[in-house]
């Protein structure tokens, strides 16, 4: 049974392998076959979810794999699962299978887009479980060759530049932490352990200074702002965010919903994996600086997608200011606030999601996303009368980004409010501004594009079929279930979080 | 043991060497002959396979001097010299179909490349400054006639023109650097100027520090590290392609393997010899990169392109040299070896669509993809290894060789080392772009890729992927390797 990870881990892969045997024309049995493996993936982490033990902090010992990979540099193919990684692990795995039944209507190289999907699952599922950092590396990285093409292939009109966009920001980002990485291994002063995640845990450099263009600057507060940018490119943190909006609107449904409901949330993990626990009192030195560039994205984000009239690039900015309540509770660093924080990444990847495969739902019948056209008149209206079923799943997803108290996202806010008030009380109130914000935009834009003289061109639209209403139905559920009783992910979570929250505390 | 005994015995480690100079005597002799090139092709190919062969043999020698210690016998350079002769194969193999060579001097070609082979192995284990300058030589003389080898083609013309003024001018200056290393240490041994430099005076090292400089001069120039880069780009781009990827190769790492020998031994000892000395390589690493880089930006030539990129790898590759030590050393032999495999996988995909349209600008990439798969992945794969991404070997010499620069707390150059590769990146993609997104021009499909072709490109892409996963082994060969640079 301690082969499990192993066995998450590579499913895709063996996917990938099938893909490329069955032979092009066969376009449903890859449609099949790539949904047969996700599903079966996504079964092994729900099996992983059983076999939990949620009173153990810290790294299950029970599943941990740690096997030699370069003995030279000390690099372990090293596999562990925690509380922080297990919502992650099992929103990929839920997340994956949605978007294969989201992708059933892509016709342009079927075979190529379904083995880029599957190799984009295998890069995420290695980040969120490798406790090497040297694979966590080669993952993170290995995530970008599948992103560039599946945004610039499959993409919108403008999808080449977003692509390159994309690749080189993140890589920019990563690289940064490759340096990071390659000084913790020869600073930390250990033989053996020098790229194991949690054995780098505890500033060990609390002394040391390095030499930069000439200046001497300490250690860990420099290695902790380039680990920081790489992170905070991913997230992505204001000033760090140009690329998402280009991104996610290029992109295809499918992909926008992965890089939106999974991608942005290794950014968030990266932090509670890497960036806080290696170098916890950088973190409480930078700490305000962190919880004002949050706020920064809680409102600036919000605004921007108040301003949009193209309804997928609103949802792109909602996913940054979302991010930014992650960091919020991030920058607590207290029990309720980490506990909101790792809550609303799992919780915004569903509702998020849901929202991204609505506008995708939409966008299969209307061929544009204009809530109001570049020449003034309106791109939708009166969606409501039209498309009823379509109407009420897009409610509860809007309601479930929006907050609303009995879905999943309210109850994660409340935790992050609850964790930062005592911490940053002028930042919490401005940050409740931003959820003003975030009930404004979204009615605004529920109003403009359900409400109203339906539109001659929405006559012609047909409501969602079966297959469309069929998978957004598990993330109804999850949303309406989570927000009544989040318990089964509170639950896994809380001993973990508890633990790196004392830890962090401890140095204070 | 006599003087003549130990000259014989010293022949039993020169065998590859020796190999190559009868390969070549033999294809001279031949090439008056008609019809034969087939024959001089395999015949040249068995040369390059057996020297390979005796040089795997020589890889476990303890260091030993021969011929009266003007040449050294050690596995690093014994390493390079297969890095060397693996990349002569790669590009002999690019001539045979390539039109970008007139048939009637397919021959010569061979021949000359062999010998500007025979030149760089004299570099990789010179042990005295007089070897160094005949290899040097040696490399530089024939090279000037392989770069003007399209002879009816402006461009080719210039380019052995530029080479010839260029490398004339160089040598000149490092042959004068060289004298005045010989007036202040009175030796040319390189081993026994070490045992000097601890007694040096002042003034002596005032006097070594600029004439060291002057000499480094030579070697920059083969290596074409900024400054003295002008004649890289020019060169390689109106050089035909088989000559533009020997070139790629050869020099520049018969070069690097010299300048390091040189840095390691001489510049060991802290002090202000090595500290100005790693002081200039710092500033010309920095600049080589970034400046290859940028300017790699923004040329319509996907040979051109690479040329640029080809000086910000050698700009890398100093990185490694500059640290001086163990670590260094042996991130150099895995990023010779892993810049091999790549530079060949380009240059050769390159080769093929150049041939089929005549030009190898950008556009004539666009959609590969859908035309030829095969191809287009190969160059994919290639260009994400260049650029250094994971799970490709690019990405573990890259790493190593960052490694070794952190380790001896440079991080000013990791920084750069490592926002150079985002900007390569940019270049790199551009032709993944051109390939994968642009429509292809002609519905056509490119014949000539056959599946001989198929296999040599498989043997190259193959350990492109498979190092990046798997370099324990490679890394400790190369380690084992870097313990034995001595003179």
């Amino acid at each position: 049974m301690h082969r499990l990870l192993d066995f998450i881990l590579w499913m895709p892969l063996i996917g990938l392998i099938g893909v490329l045997i069955i032979p092009k024309g066969n376009k449903d049995g890859i449609r099949w076959w790539t949904l047969v493996n996700t599903v079966i993936t996504f079964l092994l982490t729900i099996v992983l979810y059983l076999k939990f033990d949620q009173t153990v902090p810290g790294m299950q010992p029970y599943f941990a794999v740690r096997l030699p990979w370069i003995e030279q540099f000390h690099i372990f193919y090293a596999l562990g699962v925690d509380g922080i990684s297990l919502p992650m692990i099992l929103l990929t795995g839920l997340l994956f299978v949605i978007c294969v039944l989201s992708s059933w209507t892509i016709e342009k190289s079927v075979k190529a887009y379904f083995a880029l999907f599957l190799m984009l699952q295998l890069s995420v599922l290695g980040v969120f479980l490798s406790t090497d950092f040297f694979l966590f590396y080669v993952f993170w990285e290995v995530m970008l060759i599948p992103m560039f093409f599946l945004i610039g292939v499959w993409g919108g009109e403008n999808r080449e530049y977003a692509a390159i966009k994309f690749f080189l920001f993140t890589f920019a980002g990563s690289v940064l932490m490759l340096v990071g990485m390659i000084a913790l291994y020869y600073v930390s002063g250990q033989t053996t352990d020098s790229f194991n995640i949690l054995a780098l845990q505890g500033g060990h450099f609390r002394n040391m200074t390095v030499t930069l263009f000439g200046f001497g600057i300490p250690f860990n507060l420099l290695f902790f702002v380039m680990m920081f940018i790489g992170f905070a490119i991913k997230v992505p943190i204001f000033p760090f965010h140009t690329w998402l909006p280009h991104a996610h609107v290029q992109a295809p449904t499918a992909v926008s919903v992965i890089l939106a409901g999974v991608l942005l949330k290794m950014g968030t993990y990266g932090f509670l994996r890497i960036a806080f626990p290696i170098f916890p009192e950088a973190t409480i030195y930078f700490r305000d600086i962190i919880a004002w560039l949050g706020l920064i994205n809680v409102i600036y984000g919000a605004l921007c997608a108040m301003a949009q009239n193209d309804v997928k690039k609103l949802i792109a900015y909602s996913s940054v200011s979302h991010m930014g309540f992650v960091m919020l509770g991030l920058a607590a660093l207290t029990v309720q606030g980490t506990n909101g924080a790792v809550l609303q990444m799992f919780n915004h990847g569903t509702s998020t999601a849901m929202m991204f495969l609505m506008i995708g739902v939409l966008y299969e019948r209307s061929h544009h996303r204009w809530i109001v056209r570049p020449d003034g008149t309106k791109g939708f209206g009166g969606l409501y009368t039209q498309l009823p079923i379509y109407s009420i799943i897009f409610i509860i997803s809007m309601f479930a980004s929006m907050g609303l108290p009995g879905l999943s996202g309210f109850i994660s806010e409340a935790l992050i409010f609850l964790g930062i008030y005592r911490e940053f009380t002028t930042i919490t109130v401005l940050a409740l501004l931003g959820l003003l914000i975030g009930a404004a935009y979204l009615l605004w834009m529920f109003q403009r594009m359900f409400f109203g003289e339906v539109i001659e061109e929405v006559k012609n639209y047909t409501d969602m079929n079966k297959r469309e209403i069929f998978y957004m139905l598990p993330l109804c559920v999850a949303v309406i279930l989570f927000g009544i009783y989040p318990s089964p992910i509170l639950n896994i979570m809380k001993a973990s979080v508890g633990n790196l929250v004392s830890f962090m505390a401890s140095y204070h | 043991m006599s003087l003549s005994e130990s000259y014989i015995l010293g022949f039993k480690h020169f065998i590859p060497e020796s190999i190559a100079v009868i390969t070549m005597v033999v294809l001279l002799l031949l090439a008056s002959m008609k019809n034969i090139k087939k024959v001089s092709y395999t015949l040249a190919g068995i040369g390059m396979l057996a020297a390979l062969a005796t040089l795997c043999c020589n890889l476990s020698l303890p260091p030993t001097h021969i011929f009266s210690t003007s040449l050294i016998i050690d596995s690093f350079g014994t390493l390079m010299k297969i890095v060397m002769v693996l990349g002569t194969l790669g590009a002999i193999y690019l001539s045979y179909s390539s039109s970008d060579i007139y048939p009637e001097l397919k021959i010569e070609f061979v021949i000359m490349v062999i010998g500007v082979l025979i030149g760089g192995m004299l570099l990789a284990s010179a042990s005295n400054l007089l070897t160094l300058y005949i290899g040097i030589e040696t490399l530089s003389i024939l090279s000037y006639a392989l770069a003007s080898f399209k002879r009816n083609d402006e461009r080719s013309s210039e380019a052995g023109l530029k080479y010839v003024l260029y490398g004339g001018l160089t040598a000149g200056v490092m042959l004068f650097g060289m004298s005045h290393v010989f007036g202040v240490l009175g030796r040319i041994q390189f081993n026994e100027m070490i045992s000097l430099i601890p007694e040096l005076t002042n003034s002596q090292i005032v006097v070594l520090i600029p004439s060291f400089l002057l000499f480094l001069v030579g070697i920059g120039y083969k290596i074409a590290c900024v400054p003295f880069h002008m004649w890289a780009p020019d060169v390689y781009e109106g050089s035909p392609i088989p000559v533009t990827t020997f070139f790629a190769i050869v020099p520049k790492i018969a070069g690097v393997s010299v300048l390091l020998r040189i840095s390691i031994t001489l510049f060991n000892e802290p002090g202000a010899l090595q500290f100005s000395w790693v002081a200039v390589l710092t500033v010309i690493a920095a600049l080589t990169m970034t400046v290859g880089n940028i300017a790699a930006i923004n040329q319509k030539s996907v040979k051109r392109m690479l040329a640029y990129s080809s000086i910000s790898h050698a700009g890398v590759m100093l990185l490694g040299v500059l640290v001086v030590n163990k670590t260094g050393t042996a991130s150099i032999v895995f990023y010779s070896i892993t810049y091999l495999f790549m530079t060949l996988a380009a240059f050769y995909i390159t080769s093929i669509v150049s041939d089929k349209y005549g030009n190898d600008h950008f556009e004539r990439f666009n959609g590969l993809l859908s035309r030829y798969p095969l191809m287009a992945i190969v160059m994919i794969i290639t260009m994400f290894s260049l650029a250094g991404l994971p799970p490709l070997s690019g990405f573990v010499a890259k790493f190593n060789i960052i490694s070794a620069v952190i380790d001896s707390k440079f991080y000013t150059l990791g920084i750069i080392a490592v926002l150079n590769s985002v900007i390569s990146l940019f270049y790199y993609l551009k032709i993944v772009r051109h390939m994968v997104f642009c429509p292809s021009e002609s519905n056509e499909k490119i014949d000539g890729f056959a599946l001989s072709s198929q296999v040599i490109i498989g043997i190259i892409v193959v350990p492109i992927v498979l190092l990046g996963i798997f370099w324990s082994d490679l890394h400790s060969l190369s380690t084992s390797a870097s313990l034995f640079v001595s003179l």
